[in-house]
């Protein structure tokens, strides 16, 4: 139903009480961990979006210098996507049923999301070698802020992913709730490589 | 029985946590209703600390020559005043405190979605408390950067509390905001999830409408703020420039160069005009329940209440600029955000025109909680209309930074929510400690705590007329420029801020005397419908409703009904059940 039609109803007349009655109280029939997932996604977007719109009004300034752009980002951008591509593939092998082999790509998930942030950490290391600390010029420090909070979310991701492995090994999966975890982990990757593909995008065309 | 009715077996039952420990059931607990009061006292208690900060500002300007406190002291003061009314009394009053209490006793559920995150949130606020409250007692002091803490003065050499005291200000900010995403997504999950069988949203209560849209503008509005904090804090420890400019400061080149104030500012008020709706929104919808049930009338237009706080909600996220009208931004700017302050006022004028149309022909008991209501009406009108002053460009720029600002908006987002705060506190206070709170010392309170706001802020618009800046430790010099009514308005405002001061004392002993002498409540003291009063036990106990959820009927708004022989029918009666009134065949039926 959508908020228009809820917004119209009149609740006090006869005819839409006969209708109320029967409503099961859920605006939705979503499991509520989905719901908690969207609903965080969402305030995660506005957070990264802010920062962006942020990077890009302190880019108009005319001290703002063009940040150099090592080429392990582009592997780093592989490895992530990667992270997230195993993702899917866990979604793919628990619908077969085959759960050793979600496990193997959860383990691999779990592995490419580390080798990304060693990777971006390595980045970072790069870039104070060339003397590109982050007090130099904003444009660095933007780099390193929105780095370091892309690493921090997947870090929170870790500690999900730590939790599904935990019930991947409880004899098969009889926690009922394991496909909609490994499912919900999924779409978190997804959207944090969105989130990294915008912010490097966004690094590359500065 | 009419088909309507649901069998009541066939509800969902929810899981509850039961606490194994005295530990977990009395300190860590994760029943939102205890939540809500450990949320209420810590607001209280900083509150308060802000509340004495007030008194020694007042005093001060009323009395220069006793110079009570210093001029660093007193910017610290008027800084932390107004960071912890806003943000750690305000907002984590009526989202963190009522929010936890009210939402889901109204909406029929057991408890929060996820308990054990509600009660991180609190633990992290308390934190956020502590961290901002341990700053007076560091070198240098709390900033004394404002309440807006705008850069580059906030972070500079010569702005009292530079040392530690923006650090802890901003980090406190931080974690305030991390506990209440963790609140947050609790609220509107139960809100969206967790209501009983048959409450429809717009069976919900107006209270639940207005804390659920002012809880999702904070969960948007509260990340700008975050953002800023954090890259402010870079600039003052990692000597980045996002908001720095190049500056010289006493003789000496800083290394800052090329960042953007006015960047700060764009992202501190697109989370600081929300802020304001954030806390008015949870009012507005407690307000219209108090003045339905204390005027024994179904709300008026009730749709367009929920409009007005959902149109309120969104147009509350272009409005920011009206407070950067003299920051030096392109007028054109000006132009269109000064349209939007105008429009916002549409809704806003909507709703009073509700309360009071709800006022009209109804059945007025003049209880605390009702008086409280109409002093919140008459008072953000007045705040209301001063704020349409403010909003348009040619009149702010005289107005700005002067008394007139302090006066507008503490009677619109100060006092006009504290005494919605304070009425809900009456009206619900039975239904949290089973007792009922003092009449007489309660009408002492109202009495003193509405004329006495009045006769603070009523004269500061005069002085805000004749040009006295807001801000200042003492006219000096400037006392020239104006009249010695000045002057001697200070000492009168001061008088009453403190009388006003004394009667919140009053309030805070009634509390804790009732709740140990008071009256003990009778069951549903006040005749409501919604579903809080309907619980088996007063106050609740853990699972709020017993052994099975009710089930809802009706909207929250069924006061006088034709044909019901009480002036209530409560939300989980169905038809079939209501006592009928004699010579009525049915609700609204006469027999002929």
């Amino acid at each position: 139903m959508s908020i228009f039609s809820i917004l119209s109803q009149k609740p006090w007349t006869s005819d839409q009480a006969k209708i109320d009655d029967k409503h099961s109280g859920k605006s939705s029939s979503m499991p509520l961990p989905r719901v908690a997932l969207y609903v965080s996604m969402v305030v995660m977007g506005v957070l990264f979006t802010l920062f962006s719109v942020a990077y890009i009004g302190r880019m108009a300034y005319g001290d703002w210098r063009v940040l150099p752009e090592p080429p392990l980002l582009w592997f780093n951008s592989l490895v992530i996507l990667m992270s997230s591509f195993a993702f899917h593939k866990a979604t793919l092998s628990l619908k077969e049923n085959n759960n050793r082999r979600t496990r193997e790509y959860l383990f691999l998930a779990g592995a490419l999301t580390l080798g990304f942030i060693t990777g971006q950490l390595f980045v970072w290391r790069e870039l104070v070698s060339f003397g590109y600390f982050v007090s130099t010029n904003p444009s660095y420090a933007f780099f390193y802020l929105l780095t370091a909070l892309h690493i921090l979310h997947l870090l929170g991701g870790l500690i999900a992913w730590l939790f599904v492995v935990y019930k991947s090994f409880i004899a098969e999966n009889e926690s009922s709730n394991f496909p909609l975890s490994v499912n919900l982990c999924a779409i978190y990757w997804h959207f944090l490589l969105m989130v990294w593909l915008i912010l490097f995008t966004m690094l590359l065309l500065t | 029985m009419s088909e309507s009715i649901i069998p009541e077996s066939e509800l969902e039952e929810v899981e509850l946590y039961h606490p194994k420990s005295w530990w977990t059931e009395k300190v860590f607990s994760q029943d939102a209703k205890l939540i809500a009061i450990q949320y209420g006292l810590t607001a209280f208690a900083i509150g308060f600390v802000a509340l004495v900060l007030s008194w020694f500002m007042r005093i001060q300007i009323a009395f220069p020559e006793m110079a009570i406190i210093s001029e660093g002291t007193y910017y610290q003061f008027i800084t932390m005043h107004g960071m912890i009314m806003v943000v750690y009394l305000l907002t984590a009053l009526f989202l963190g405190a009522f929010g936890n209490y009210l939402i889901p006793l109204m909406v029929g559920a057991r408890d929060m979605v996820f308990p054990y995150l509600n009660m991180v949130s609190y633990w992290t606020y308390l934190v956020a408390v502590l961290v901002l409250f341990v700053s007076f007692f560091t070198p240098g002091g709390p900033t004394g950067a404002g309440w807006t803490l705008y850069p580059p003065q906030a972070i500079l050499g010569g702005t009292p509390g530079q040392e530690t005291g923006i650090v802890l200000m901003l980090v406190s900010l931080c974690i305030f905001i991390v506990g209440f995403t963790m609140g947050g997504l609790n609220y509107v999950i139960t809100v969206l999830q967790a209501r009983t069988r048959g409450m429809t949203l717009m069976r919900m209560p107006l209270t639940v409408w207005g804390i659920f849209t002012a809880t999702v503008l904070a969960l948007f509005a509260f990340p700008a703020l975050f953002v800023s904090a954090v890259m402010m804090l870079f600039d003052k420890l990692l000597m980045t420039s996002f908001f720095m400019p190049a500056l010289v400061e006493f003789g000496e080149n800083l290394s800052y160069g090329g960042g953007s104030p006015i960047l700060f500012q764009h992202l501190f008020w697109f989370f600081g005009h929300p802020e304001v709706y954030i806390v008015a929104l949870p009012a507005f919808g407690i307000v219209s329940d108090l003045i339905s049930i204390h005027a024994r009338k179904n709300i008026f237009g009730f749709r367009m209440m929920v409009w007005a706080i959902v149109g309120i909600g969104a147009l509350s996220f272009i409005v920011w600029a009206h407070h950067m009208y003299v920051s030096g931004m392109n007028p054109y700017f000006g132009f269109f955000f000064a349209t939007t302050t105008l429009i916002i006022a549409v809704p806003t004028a909507l709703k009073v025109y509700n309360w009071i149309l709800t006022l009209w022909k109804g059945n007025i008991h003049l209880t605390i909680p009702m008086l409280f209501c109409l002093g919140f009406i008459v008072t953000f009108l007045n705040g209301g209309l001063t704020g349409l002053f403010l909003g348009n460009v040619i009149v702010d720029v005289p107005l700005s930074d002067t008394y007139f600002v302090v006066a507008h908006f503490h009677m619109v987002m100060g006092i006009a929510p504290v005494l919605v705060i304070l009425g809900a506190i009456y009206h619900w206070y039975p239904l949290i400690t089973g007792k009922m709170l003092h009449d007489g010392m309660g009408r002492f309170h109202f009495w003193i705590t509405f004329v006495g706001s009045y006769l603070i802020y009523f004269p500061m618009h005069y002085l805000g007329f004749i040009g006295v800046p807001r801000r200042y430790y003492e006219m000096g010099q400037t006392e020239a420029l104006y009249t010695s009514s000045a002057a001697d308005l200070n000492v009168f405002i001061t008088i009453a801020a403190l009388a006003v001061g004394f009667a919140q004392l009053v309030f805070i002993y009634n509390v804790f005397w009732s709740a140990k002498n008071g009256k003990v409540a009778e069951k549903n003291p006040w005749k409501s419908t919604s579903l809080e009063w309907q619980t088996p036990e007063q106050p609740p106990i853990h699972g709020n409703f017993g052994k099975e959820l009710p089930v809802v009927y009706r909207w929250a708004y069924d006061y006088s009904v034709p044909g019901a022989e009480d002036d209530f029918i409560p939300q989980d009666v169905p038809n079939e059940k209501v006592k009928l009134a004699e010579g009525y065949t049915e609700l609204g039926v006469e027999k002929t």
